[in-house]
């Protein structure tokens, strides 16, 4: 365990000892703060029956810099250490593969974390300036940010693989793209061909922008919450044997 | 220390290593030689534990590599070919976190750090950038990563490549300096390196071990060590069908002519001084002798024979 916090507290402050992870950090707040604009703006102009959260997350930008995030947080994580052949020296001092894995990845999921504080302060700024309820729920706050969390989770270890399977960081980032955009418009499927075949509840169920609706709206799924953190399980699991068999093949 | 049984690692229909046998003693300076691709860094690979083996068994301190991973690192002190470092580091931060990962703590660490610092001469720049160092102070820094958690045997893979005479040399003391207290395994190319510091030498080539023995061994029992030179005013093509016709003279080769003088090189077997008989010979022709000399087998004269592909 302890192998595991060291690795997790370098990684950690290596997103901050950089202008990369700061530039990240001010990126997404601008952008949310947008949003918060744009979505009390909206409730300004036309009575909508939903609250400011839903508002704010259905923004249409929301998505592009969303998915846009994960590569650019995660592609350096192994392609970065195979390329510069500190792979070597992790791996032939007394490290487990998995130690390094977790260790990686939880640091990652931290900064992520950390990504969306502004974002969560700027949703309580609206209370404590008009001394007014604010115009949604603890549900739908609580819930999309706890959707925030899960897909994280799941979208930060299919970047750790894609970063594991390459010692390039742009293969590693177009693969975590493509990955997640073909993991979204999987969810746009039933859209597109309705739900009169079999599989359209697999669909449904793994479908980005249908969970975001429903958790937006403090609906939490708990089969949603098992499919994020199951799946993030998975790919990790595969990312250490990914790690592994290109270490024992070359 | 390092025990390497019949060692074979395979890439796809590739062999880099192909059933190859050495040992080395505690406390031994070993030199791991053999041309670029011979194998030595696969080898010294599995021995780390980065590689698994295709086949065969690898121990250090008698600890099978393969089932005892994260003890038999913690015995080693690795200093990778290249020398990955992290740049954006500071030469102390960076030593700190190998050695926190290598189980360091605390004040133990602390002292450590001083101590590799001191030992490595990196004193004046420990607070420096890694990406500001030049390729001495890296390869010094790498060192001092091998040397921070005291392990008994120290992996050196070419840890003088790429550096200025003046870096090898200082790199060369300090590594015969810890050959009093530790084991090493040295690979490099450098044959004076391996002469000055090594207490043994290991050949390798195509992924077999050619030779494995003391430099002085090695060097006695190399067929060029019987090389004989010559200068003899005298005919050269019948110079050279006399000196042919002694017994134990494997060939004669006419070098050159300076005026009346021929110069002659002579191959002998190995074992065998034909000086006396060569000496004699010239007095019987009436050749007037000026010079007579065997030359004494190089490392490097060893070296080239095993592995020379022609």
């Amino acid at each position: 365990m302890g192998t595991l916090l060291i690795i997790l507290r370098k990684e950690f402050r290596g997103f901050f000892q950089s202008p990369f992870g700061w530039i990240l950090l001010s990126l997404i707040t601008v952008m949310q703060g947008w949003s918060v604009s744009s979505a009390m703006k909206a409730l300004q102009d036309a009575p909508i029956p939903e609250s400011l959260v839903y508002i704010v997350f259905h923004m249409p930008q929301f998505w592009f810099y969303f998915l846009a995030l994960f590569p650019l947080i995660t592609m350096r994580l192994f392609a970065e250490e195979e390329r510069a052949g500190t792979l070597e020296t992790l791996l032939t001092a007394p490290v487990q593969t998995a130690q390094l894995v977790l260790g990686k990845y939880l640091a990652t999921l931290c900064f992520y974390l950390v990504l969306w504080i502004p974002s969560f302060l700027q949703f309580q700024i609206f209370g404590l300036l008009t001394d007014l309820d604010p115009p949604f729920s603890t549900g739908s706050l609580g819930g999309v940010f706890l959707l925030i969390v899960l897909m994280g989770s799941l979208f930060i270890a299919i970047g750790t693989f894609a970063s594991s399977l390459t010692s390039s960081q742009i293969i590693a980032g177009v693969i975590t793209v493509g990955l997640l955009f073909i993991h979204y418009f999987l969810g746009y499927i039933t859209v597109i061909y309705g739900d009169q075949f079999p599989a359209a509840s697999l669909f449904h169920h793994i479908s980005a922008s249908e969970h975001l609706r429903d958790f937006s709206r403090g609906l939490i799924s708990s089969s949603t919450i098992i499919y994020y953190l199951s799946a993030a399980a998975f790919v990790l699991f595969m990312t250490h044997h990914a790690l592994n068999y290109r270490r024992w093949k070359s | 220390m390092i025990k390497v049984d019949n060692l074979t690692k395979r890439f796809g229909r590739h062999s880099a290593v192909s059933g190859a046998s050495f040992e080395a003693a505690d406390g031994e300076v070993v030199g791991f030689l053999g041309p670029n691709g011979a194998g030595k860094t696969t080898t010294i690979r599995i021995l780390t534990g980065f590689l698994p083996a295709t086949s065969g068994t690898a121990t250090v301190d008698g600890l099978d590599v393969a089932e005892h991973p994260l003890e038999t690192r913690r015995r080693i002190g690795y200093l990778p070919e290249s020398v990955p470092l992290y740049r954006d580091m500071r030469i102390r931060e960076y030593l700190r976190f190998r050695g926190h990962i290598k189980g360091l703590r605390g004040d133990f660490l602390r002292r450590r750090m001083d101590e590799v610092i001191d030992r490595c001469g990196l004193g004046d720049v420990r607070r420096k950038m890694i990406k500001t160092l030049s390729k001495g102070f890296r390869q010094r820094v790498g060192l001092a990563d091998a040397l921070i958690h005291d392990p008994p045997l120290l992996i050196l893979d070419e840890p003088t490549n790429g550096l200025d005479p003046n870096q090898i040399r200082s790199i060369r003391n300090l590594v015969k300096e810890l050959g009093e207290s530790h084991t090493i395994l040295l690979s490099t190319h450098i044959l004076s390196e391996v002469e000055m510091i090594c207490d043994k030498i290991v050949i390798i080539d195509g992924g077999t071990v050619l030779a494995s023995d003391t430099p002085s061994n090695l060097v006695s029992t190399m067929r060029s060590a019987g090389r004989i030179s010559i200068e003899v005013k005298a005919d050269p093509e019948r110079a050279q069908e006399k000196m042919s016709a002694l017994d134990q003279v494997k060939k004669v080769i006419h070098e050159r002519n300076r005026g009346n003088w021929g110069e002659f090189s002579i191959l002998v077997e190995s074992g065998t001084d034909t000086r006396e008989r060569l000496a004699n010979l010239a007095r019987e022709e009436g050749w007037p002798l000026r010079s007579l000399h065997r030359h004494a087998a190089t490392l490097e004269d060893v070296f080239v024979e095993l592995t020379r592909k022609d």
